[in-house]
């Protein structure tokens, strides 16, 4: 069986106005299983958000491949068939919303599929069940908070039955209860219905909660592990621009200064529980 | 700049079935060169209550007063007043409009029918204060640059207005954890050399611990807490039932204090967290802890 998302050599270059481009991929080797829960992350303009746009065939490589369950994203034949089983969730809730109530916007992708009225209804129930939305189904989106509404674009993208979702930053536009809201839903996303994940995050605090980090800097991978692989680097880490999760900072620290803490504690919790 | 903000009420849309009372009575005073950070849950009032800072909004009920001038009135001594605050929005860099960098920056004090020279002045001012070199950038087309420049040039359009008082709503939101760094690290320069007002609205805690001395917790259109930056984010009563969470290395301090640690909890950030822990390990386990192994992480939970 071909692996569930590969790329090869994956280049990607924007053209600017007026001549030149800038070159956001720089050879990208990459593969993802089926059921995996990765967090890409790096600093603004490294190229996480181009990758992802990869995953599902929104751009085509300027060089190099991309191959979902074997379907090159290059051929146009294929794209129907690549945007069915992988399914992006943006940053901003607001310019996801597409019909004036909660249910329409969450069956506006099986209607494009084409599925009979039957289908749609249970679809559109499974998934906003499935975000705990059911009793929002007849509210207008505007109305909702920023959590919820971000909670109706994954319905939306789970309509539609994808084998993987790629989430980008979707959780920078929301307070602490809504990113709450939307880290849990993806969790029990991969656990519950196994849904392969993708998530771009500027927290580091996020991204340990994956089972794997991969890290980006100058459109190229610069890190792949598990999170306790990754932040157990603090140096490279920084070097490329980015932070430590708090605990695994403080656990650092304390390290530093001769506390035997062993490594690979990500949360406060379990900080905590190793020096009580 | 004195801001005095009193019984203030806010509701949108009033009289029609969609009206929503967005500030149910808010009151405080910030005096000159405070650096006050404000936080809350999405729908707390935090955006309509620094609009009204900035006399953008008309109270539907109480008031707000800059050096004791109802800050939304067509007056032109309130107008003066209002010219002295400069607010940067969520995403300022969405409102940039001109053809070059130099033309942004110049576009408020041009509007303030100043000399070129001035004008000049100004703009290259602004733009060094947020970190960009003018002869490199002020020929450019704004939307060439990179996202973090282009957030410093909006953050450049309203520092050329030489405001007393710098309202930033969510000022880092977007950006890589270096450039919270820098961006925060820039604000502090301000504060300090212009002595400016500093009011930061954020939901990111470790932000605010960094830049806010006060803080100022708000919860369904009220104040639900207010005073120095450490009691108020140390404090997770106060946080939780606002529907926000105390920062990380408070969470570990008060899980260890509850544990019997005598280590103090208001320490926010995870550098002064770790030697808080540092230091108390030191007292219960003598100099002999440091090199005693500790247990592993249990499987449970981790």
């Amino acid at each position: 069986m071909p692996p569930f998302i590969e790329t090869q050599g994956l280049e990607h270059a924007y053209p600017l106005e007026g001549g030149g481009q800038v070159v956001a991929l720089r050879g990208v080797d990459l593969t993802i299983k089926r059921g995996e829960f990765v967090a890409l992350v790096g600093p603004n303009g490294s190229g996480k958000s181009t990758l992802a746009r990869h995953l599902n065939g929104l751009l085509a490589p300027t060089a190099g491949q991309v191959w979902v369950e074997g379907m090159l994203t290059s051929d146009a034949g294929n794209l129907w068939a690549v945007r069915q089983r992988v399914g992006m969730v943006f940053q901003n809730p607001d310019n996801q919303l597409v019909a004036s109530t909660v249910e329409e916007d969450v069956a506006f992708g099986p209607e494009n599929l084409g599925f009979p009225p039957g289908e749609i209804r249970r679809r559109v129930d499974e998934a906003l069940r499935t975000v705990g939305l059911a009793d929002y189904r007849t509210h207008p989106p505007q109305m909702l908070s920023g959590g919820q509404k971000q909670l109706v674009a994954v319905a939306g993208a789970l309509a539609t039955r994808p084998a993987c979702i790629v989430f980008d930053e979707p959780t920078s536009m929301l307070d602490p209860p809504g990113r709450r809201q939307i880290l849990e839903t993806i969790q029990h996303l991969n656990a519950a219905e196994r849904i392969t994940i993708v998530l771009i995050t500027q927290s580091m605090e996020e991204a340990s909660a994956a089972r794997r980090v991969v890290v980006m800097d100058k459109g190229q991978i610069t890190m792949d592990g598990s999170p306790e692989e990754v932040f157990g680097q603090g140096e490279r880490l920084r070097a490329v621009g980015l932070d430590l999760p708090p605990a695994v900072e403080i656990a650092e620290r304390l390290r530093a200064a001769g506390l035997a803490l062993p490594r690979g504690l990500m949360t406060v919790e379990a900080v905590a529980r190793t020096l009580c | 700049m004195l801001i005095q903000v009193e019984n203030l009420v806010h509701t949108y849309a009033a009289g029609t079935p969609l009206a929503h009372m967005a500030l149910r009575g808010v009151s405080l005073e910030i005096s000159p060169g405070e650096r006050v950070g404000i936080l809350g849950p999405t729908g707390s009032g935090k955006s309509t209550l620094v609009q009204h800072l900035a006399g953008l909004l008309e109270p539907t009920a109480g008031q707000v007063r800059l050096d004791g001038v109802a800050a939304h009135e067509r007056t032109s001594e309130a107008r003066a007043r209002r010219l002295r605050v400069g607010m940067a929005f969520q995403y300022p860099e969405d409102q940039i409009f001109e053809q070059t960098v130099f033309q942004e920056v110049a576009f408020g004090p041009r509007n303030l029918k100043l000399d070129e020279a001035e004008i000049s002045a100004r703009t290259r001012w602004a733009l060094e204060m947020v970190g960009l070199d003018p002869a490199e950038v002020e020929h450019r087309v704004p939307f060439s640059l990179s996202g973090g420049e282009m957030r410093r040039v909006a953050l450049a359009d309203i520092l050329s207005m030489r405001p007393e008082v710098l309202i930033l709503d969510e000022p880092t939101a977007g950006l890589d954890p270096r450039g919270r760094r820098e961006l925060l690290g820039r604000v502090l320069e301000w504060h300090e050399t212009a002595r400016m007002t500093l009011i930061v609205v954020s939901h990111n805690l470790d932000e605010l611990a960094r830049v806010a001395e006060r803080a100022v917790v708000l919860a369904a259109g009220r104040v639900v807490a207010d005073g120095p930056v450490r009691q108020v984010l140390s404090d997770g009563e106060h946080l939780r039932a606002a529907g926000l969470d105390v920062p990380q290395p408070v969470a570990l301090l008060q899980a260890l204090r509850e544990a019997g640690w005598a280590v103090r909890t208001d320490r926010l950030g995870p550098e002064e967290a770790a030697s808080e822990i540092v230091q108390a390990w030191t007292l219960r386990e003598g100099d002999d802890g440091l090199r005693r192994d500790l247990p592993g992480p249990r499987e449970s939970g981790a």
